[in-house]
Formats: structure tokens, C-alpha cells, sequence
């Protein structure tokens, strides 16, 4: 009776199309967008798309690349309607213009830990002369390596430069703990071939065993859903800052900063817009700190500082659903619409073109 | 074989199926040959090491029964012990005493590097090794015979559902019940079924979802940590590596179960133990049960069990303080660096044996109250102090446990958090459903199953949840806790 109970239970649960749980938080107004051109991405995600990107700079044939690091911010529209882009492929075509491409990656709540990685692991494979990095406080909450990017930890020049700084002998030393994937327990052993195996013919023959992952994504969204509902936790709750993780990827940002100067590397770094016409979601102070903090490091490394965060004014921002999962949208506060897209795009290209100017100089 | 995976379902129902179906010789090489690819299943090559110790055993064994010469016997039990006391300290031990040893000497002056090799342990190898010997002990003890049946010896030694991670179980309480298989009954299949069912529950529903909170606190500096932050973290590994090694050990027995065969069981409430002592009745019965016979109790030359039941709270009231508190000590720094190879687990021994010896020195001392006061405050007590005891059990270091002990006792580092609020959130829960689930298993299950329509539908209920959560968070994601040891 109740396996009979559980497998009614699995079969509506796993009923409605699939979800992408990485954006689950962006709610329904708001899409994502990947931009691509000539049928090459010039936005990709972490290590395992990356080569569609670097194929792409192949093509190309220029010499010179742009580097743009971030957070869903950077690849997410609010109200998307026919025609609207977001800020890369604004900022690609002037740039590729003058000679120089300019490649964007970037992966919900991504923490400056995981660019260090990134960076590490492109600075190999592309000729990169300008790194623009944005600093999102929300995102100094998160620490570890995601799966996806875990392979360039598999890399000797990424784990060479990766192991000049305390920060990232720590992520390096995190590596074997990254399970990579549902087998991760079996790596190297003779049970691994038998159980994918079993596994595959189980994805095809048995439907509610191929909805595991979906299932196992929506019980969990389910649970903090109600944990938000339960402590009454909304997107305009102050989010307390964690020291450990902060300054774990205050280091981080230290190591980027470091890589790309001995690199010959020029570095912008900014603060990114947030929405403004109310209350944000930081203590105030300790946001003020944060951007003088993050304006300090910059300058001790010669790198550009910007602080965008007013550059996108209230109405172009965007709603959420509602973090508990019931009641009224709530304010997003990192996602805008396309004429917001313009601006960020007007004003790193601004910035860009400073650097630009005083390399050729 | 990893338990939380399809192969080994797979593999168990067909070995299951075999078993009640062979005639008993067939049936004892079917056994042999299941154990022996379930372990070749995680790396063949590691097959020779525990047939060598299972061979070595077995003619020990017969050579120390057919003697009457007590030299001889002893020179088979010492042969024996020498090939399994070998194999650990080669696998386990060698690196950690040579880099010590290294250490030792740059101290005193020597230019000496570290060891620069590395050595596999095979899995298994501390579980293994230490049923072999207790069935070579206990045969040189004439507290059994020998078997001469080398599949049905070799069964015992290798059975799959506790080869890896014990329980550790004496001869006498497996060889007979492998010998002649029993009848078959339907209560064995629903209780062996019922148990796998909810061990795998603990494993993928519980301790798995625990380990990146513990892995994510115990990475971070321990300068980040304040003391609540320890504490939580205490709390979050100790139901972490219950739920995972409860979980391993449900598995285990509900798999010999299926075949009819009855094992002791390994874990009883630990966290509600009102004592130290009690704990460890409660805690890895079968390991601290086998350190009780085959060392506290040889070293306090006292009269030794047989039985892998009643754990290590053994109390010789004779007078002998000196040498029995030695022994305390002594026994339980060997049982901390039985499970690894490293200083961390012999301070957490030295820990248990410190509460051990104080509660002995201080119970006479404490008020007298009624025994349900006096249960609750030894559990207030006794739980906070025993999640205390895992830090350097998963502290990276000695230098890091410290530290972090460091934190509880100052008042100032309860001023500042430094972990996600999931963690602090998740430890609470924890906490209270452990005292919920004691509260549920005494006082409402035992009212409510008096009720035999809401009682049926709150089973019911209850099996649909683990089911459909086992079903879909099953996967060999992470080993058990208890397989590096």
C-alpha cells in the first residue's frame, strides 16, 4: 500500500514541463538569455560550455579578447520582448569592431571563488587583455566549486596558478569532495560501468526513474520555499553576511586582481546596479564597507573601479515570485530589462574604451 | 559494492534468490563467491590481501586446535596475528608512523624528509582483520572449535552484508546460522526488507543531505568559527555519522536478514544515552563489545566474552584503580586510532576514555534524584559532551580540534556566527526530532497502534514517504563514513 502511495505521489509530482532549477530564482518575468553569433555562443556558463565560446574566438581569427565575468544579472532579462539583448552581444559588436573580441561567461549566484577558477582556467586558452569582473555582495554569501566548473580543477596550469594563493590551495584541496556527478562514490571502481549501465536502461524504460532529477529538484525547492514561509523570509529580508565566506572571496578577488596584473592583464571592477527606489536587502553599513573595501582592493592593484549600482533606475527593474511560493510578487532586486542591459552596456563600454584607449597609448 | 545503488539491489535479490534456492554446499560457494565479487566490485586487486588474511586464519586456527603443546599454540596465534596485525599496519599504519617517525628525528636534529609514497587502504581492511583474529583468539581460548569447512569458514569471514563495515561478529554467532540455513519465513523477508528500506532512507535522505554543511563548516578557517558555530557543527557530523553508519549497519542486517540470518544489532539510541558509559553500550556495539574482549578486559586479566553484544561499559569494581583507569585509557586510544591513522582519532579515544573516568569518579558525588530527573539531566549532560567528541574525530587536525575546543569555553565566541543559518536551522531540527522520535517510539506509537485503522494509515503514510524518497534520492553520491576506516 505504501510503495503503491509513493508511486501515485512520484507520478503527480513529477507531472508539468522540466524545470532549470539553477534559475529557479529568476521567477517567471524574467528569461535568460545566452547570446551567439555567426552559430558560436559568445556567453557561455563555466568550463563545461566553454569551448562553443572559445571555438568561436577561433573563428573569429582576432587577436585580442575581452573577458566578462558575472552572475545571473548579466544574462537575464525582465519582460523580454522581441528584439531585446542583453548587455554582451551590446558590448561584442562595437568591440569586435576595433579589432578585439569579448567573451562573457557567467552562472547564477556565482562567487568570485568561482571566477578565480574560471579565470585561471581561460587565461590559458585565450589571449585575454581586459577583465571586467563584477562584485555582487549577495554573492560573497556563496562559497565552494559547482560540478560545472570542478574540471578545471583537472587542469595542471589552472591548478599551477590556482595554488600561488592560500584561496585557491583551498578550493584545490575542495576537489575531491565536488561530486561531479550521481555516481561520484564509484569513481575508478569496477561497480561504476555496472551501475551507469543499470542506470541508463532505467532513464529509458522506467519514465518515473528518468524524472529522479526533476522530482529530487522540486522536493527540495518545495523545502525552502516552506522554510521562507515558515520564518517569513522574502526577497526584501536582510541577507546577514557570512565573515568566513566573505572573506573567502575577498581573497579570491585579491588572487583575480594579482593573476591578471603579472598577467599583463588591465581589470575593471564594479559594483553592480541594484534596484534602488526601495529598500535594499543589505544592512546598509555593511554594504557601504563592502564597496569601499572592494574600491581599496582595486586601487592596491591597479585595477579600474566602478560603482554602477545607480545606474539602472527603478522602473526598469523587474518583479519575482514570491519566495514562499504563495502571496504577493515580490521585488527582484538583481534582474532588469533590456533598456537597463543598454545602460550597463553604455557604461562599461565607457570604461573599456578608457583602457582601450590608454593601452594603445 | 557501494549499498546505495542500483548494482547492489540488483546483486542482492539475485544472491538472496540463489541462497534459498541451492542446496547447502552450492549454497556456501554461491555465499564465498557473492562476498568475493561484491568486494571486487570496489577493486579487484585488493582480493589476495583479504584472502591471504582468511587462509592465514583458517590454518592457524585448525593448527592451534589439533596441538595440546601450548608453545605451538602459541606460535600459530602469534603467525596469526603477525600476517593480520601486518596487513593493517602496512596499509593503515606505515605512512603515519614513518612521517612521525621523520618528524621525531628532524626534532632531534636528523635531515630527514618525509615518506613520499603512498599506500591504498583496502576497504574493509579494520573489519576484516579484526573478525579474523577474534576467530583465532577465541579458538586458541577453546572457546570454540574450529571450522574445517573452508567455504563455511570463509563465509563467516567474508559475508557480504557486513564485510565492509562490520558489525564485527564472533564465529559462534554466524557459522551455525551459515551452516544450516533456517526455514524460510515470511516475517524475515518483511523485517530484512523494512530494515534495508529505512537504512537506505537515513543514508540518502539524512546523511547525505547533512555532509555539504558539515564539509562546507569544517573547510572553512577555524579562526572564521565562533562557538556556536562549533557546537553546531558537533551536532550537524554527530547526526551526520550516525544517520551514515546507522544506516550502513540497518542495511547490513536487513540484508542477512533476508537469508534468515539474524545479526546483533550495532546501534541503540546513542544519542539518548544518560552516562558516557551508557553511550558506549549504545554506540558501534559490536567494535566496542570486540575491544572489550580482546583487549580492556585481557589487560584488567579479566574473564573474557564471546559475544559482540553489551558494548565496552564494562565496570571491575576490584580495587584496581591504578590499572584499570590505565587500561581505560590504553583501550580506547587504540580504539580512536583503529578507525584511522591519525592523532585526531586517538584524542577522540583519550576524550571518551576522560568522560568514561570522570563520570566514574564523580557519580557518587551527584544529588540523588528520581531516576526519571536523574535520566534526563545525564541525557542533558551526556548528549552535548558526546557531539563534543566529534570534532577531532573530523577536525583536519589536532592544531584545528583545539582551536575550535578553544572557542566553546570562551564566553566572548558566542558573540559571533559564521555559518550559513541553514546549518544552525538544520541542527535544531535535527535535534528536536531525534528527542521526537524517542518521544513518538515509546509514548504515541504504543497508544496508537492500539487503534488498528489510524495506526494502519499512519503506517502506510509513513512507508509512502521513505519509499518515494528513497526512490528518488538514491544514488551512490558519497561512500559511507565508516568505509575509510
Amino acid at each position: 500500500m505504501g510503495a503503491l502511495l509513493a508511486a501515485f505521489w512520484l507520478a503527480f509530482f513529477s507531472r508539468g514541463p522540466e524545470t532549470r532549477f539553477d534559475e529557479l530564482a529568476l521567477g517567471k518575468a524574467t528569461t535568460t538569455y545566452y547570446a551567439e553569433v555567426d552559430g558560436h555562443p559568445i556567453h557561455c556558463r563555466t568550463v563545461e560550455d566553454a569551448e562553443g565560446c572559445i571555438a568561436g574566438f577561433r573563428a573569429r581569427g582576432l587577436d585580442r579578447v575581452a573577458l566578462w565575468l558575472g552572475n545571473s544579472q548579466i544574462h537575464s532579462l525582465n519582460q523580454q520582448q522581441p528584439g531585446d539583448q542583453t548587455a554582451a552581444p551590446l558590448l561584442f559588436h562595437p568591440l569586435q569592431a576595433r579589432g578585439i573580441d569579448f567573451l562573457t561567461f557567467s552562472q547564477p549566484n556565482a562567487s568570485l571563488q568561482e571566477h578565480l577558477v574560471l579565470f585561471a582556467y581561460l587565461r590559458q586558452r585565450l589571449p585575454i587583455k581586459w577583465l571586467i569582473l563584477p562584485v555582487v555582495f549577495d554573492d560573497l554569501r556563496e562559497t565552494g566549486i559547482r560540478a560545472k566548473i570542478a574540471p578545471a580543477l583537472d587542469d595542471p596550469e589552472t591548478v599551477a596558478a590556482l595554488s600561488r594563493f592560500p584561496i585557491g590551495e583551498r578550493i584545490i584541496a575542495q576537489k575531491p569532495k565536488i561530486a561531479t556527478s550521481d555516481l561520484a562514490a564509484l569513481d575508478q571502481t569496477v561497480q561504476e560501468s555496472v551501475e551507469k549501465g543499470l542506470n541508463d536502461w532505467l532513464d529509458r524504460h522506467v519514465g518515473l526513474w528518468a524524472a529522479r532529477p526533476e522530482i529530487r529538484g522540486r522536493i527540495i525547492s518545495d523545502l525552502l520555499r516552506l522554510r521562507n514561509r515558515i520564518l517569513g523570509i522574502n526577497a526584501q529580508s536582510k541577507r546577514k553576511m557570512i565573515p568566513s565566506r566573505y572573506q573567502a572571496n575577498m581573497d579570491a578577488l585579491a588572487a583575480i586582481l594579482t593573476l591578471a596584473t603579472d598577467s599583463g592583464i588591465r581589470t575593471i571592477t564594479y559594483i553592480v546596479p541594484i534596484r534602488d527606489d526601495v529598500a535594499i536587502p543589505y544592512d546598509t553599513q555593511a554594504y557601504e564597507r563592502f564597496q569601499a573595501e572592494v574600491e581599496a582592493l582595486s586601487q592596491e592593484h591597479g585595477a579600474t573601479f566602478a560603482n554602477l549600482g545607480s545606474i539602472v533606475p527603478g522602473e526598469l527593474w523587474g518583479m519575482q515570485d514570491p519566495t514562499s511560493g504563495g502571496g504577493e510578487p515580490e521585488y527582484d532586486f538583481m534582474h532588469f530589462q533590456a533598456r537597463g542591459h543598454a545602460l550597463l552596456a553604455e557604461a562599461l563600454a565607457r570604461l573599456l574604451d578608457a583602457q582601450i584607449t590608454e593601452a594603445a597609448q | 559494492m557501494i549499498f546505495n545503488s542500483v548494482t547492489f539491489l540488483a546483486f542482492l535479490a539475485i544472491a538472496v534468490g540463489l541462497y534459498w534456492v541451492l542446496p547447502r554446499r552450492s549454497r556456501l560457494w554461491m555465499l564465498f563467491l557473492a562476498s568475493l565479487t561484491f568486494y571486487g566490485f570496489w577493486r579487484v586487486e585488493f582480493l589476495p590481501v583479504m584472502l591471504a588474511s582468511t587462509v592465514v586464519d583458517y590454518w592457524a586456527a585448525r593448527g592451534i586446535h589439533r596441538s595440546d603443546d601450548p608453545q605451538r599454540r602459541r606460535l600459530y596465534l602469534i603467525a596469526s596475528l603477525t600476517v593480520n596485525l601486518g596487513l593493517l599496519f602496512y596499509f593503515k599504519y606505515l605512512i603515519f608512523f614513518a612521517t612521525n617517525g621523520a618528524g621525531l628525528l628532524r626534532a632531534l636534529g636528523f635531515e630527514i624528509s618525509d615518506p613520499a609514497f603512498s599506500i591504498v587502504l583496502p576497504l574493509g581492511i579494520s573489519f576484516y582483520t579484526f573478525q579474523t583474529i577474534s576467530y583465532t583468539v577465541d579458538v586458541y581460548r577453546r572457546l570454540i572449535e574450529p571450522e574445517h569447512e573452508f567455504s563455511l569458514y570463509a563465509c563467516y569471514v567474508t559475508f557480504f552484508p557486513q564485510l565492509v563495515a562490520g558489525p564485527i561478529l564472533r564465529a559462534r554467532e554466524v557459522i551455525g546460522q551459515l551452516n544450516r540455513r533456517p526455514a524460510f519465513q515470511l516475517d524475515d523477508l518483511s523485517i530484512g526488507l523494512r530494515r534495508i528500506l529505512f537504512g537506505l532512507f537515513l543514508k540518502v535522505a539524512f546523511a547525505d543531505s547533512i555532509s555539504p554543511l558539515v564539509d562546507g563548516g569544517f573547510d572553512q578557517p577555524v579562526q572564521s568559527l565562533g562557538a556556536l558555530d562549533v557546537w553546531t557543527l558537533a551536532f550537524l557530523f554527530g547526526f551526520q555519522i550516525y544517520f551514515d553508519f546507522s544506516a550502513y549497519s540497518h542495511i547490513a542486517l536487513g540484508s542477512a536478514r533476508l537469508m534468515g540470518i539474524h545479526f546483533p544489532e550495532n546501534f541503540n539510541f546513542p544519542y539518548l544515552a544518560t552516562s558516557p558509559r551508557d553511550f558506549w553500550k549504545r554506540w558501534h556495539i559490536s567494535l566496542s563489545s570486540w575491544i572489550r574482549d580482546y583487549l580492556y578486559l585481557p589487560l584488567m586479566g579479566e574473564a573474557v566474552g564471546d559475544e559482540s553484544r553489551g558494548g565496552l561499559a564494562v565496570a571491575v569494581d576490584d580495587g584496581r584503580e591504578a590499572r584499570r583507569t590505565r587500561s581505560l585509557f590504553l583501550t580506547w586510544a587504540i580504539m580512536g586510532l583503529w578507525h584511522g591513522a591519525n592523532w585526531t582519532f586517538v584524542l577522540w579515544g583519550v576524550y571518551h576514555a576522560t568522560l568514561v573516568y570522570a563520570h566514574r569518579i564523580l557519580a557518587p558525588y551527584l544529588p540523588t534524584l528520581s531516576p526519571r530527573l536523574q535520566a534526563v539531566s545525564g541525557w542533558a549532560v551526556t548528549l552535548p559532551l558526546a557531539m563534543l567528541g566529534w570534532i577531532p574525530f573530523r577536525a583536519r587536525s589536532v592544531g584545528d580540534t583545539f582551536e575550535m575546543f578553544s572557542r566553546v569555553v570562551t564566553p566572548s565566541s558566542y558573540l559571533s556566527l559564521g555559518l550559513r543559518e541553514n546549518a544552525y536551522l538544520i541542527a535544531a531540527l535535527l535535534l528536536l526530532g531525534t528527542v521526537l522520535t524517542y518521544g513518538l517510539r515509546n509514548l504515541a506509537v504504543p497508544r496508537l497502534s492500539l487503534h488498528p485503522i489510524p495506526w494502519t494509515l499512519v503506517r502506510v503514510l509513513g512507508y509512502a514517504v521513505v519509499i518515494a524518497l528513497v526512490f528518488v534520492f538514491l544514488r551512490p553520491i558519497s561512500q559511507f563514513i565508516y568505509f575509510q576506516f
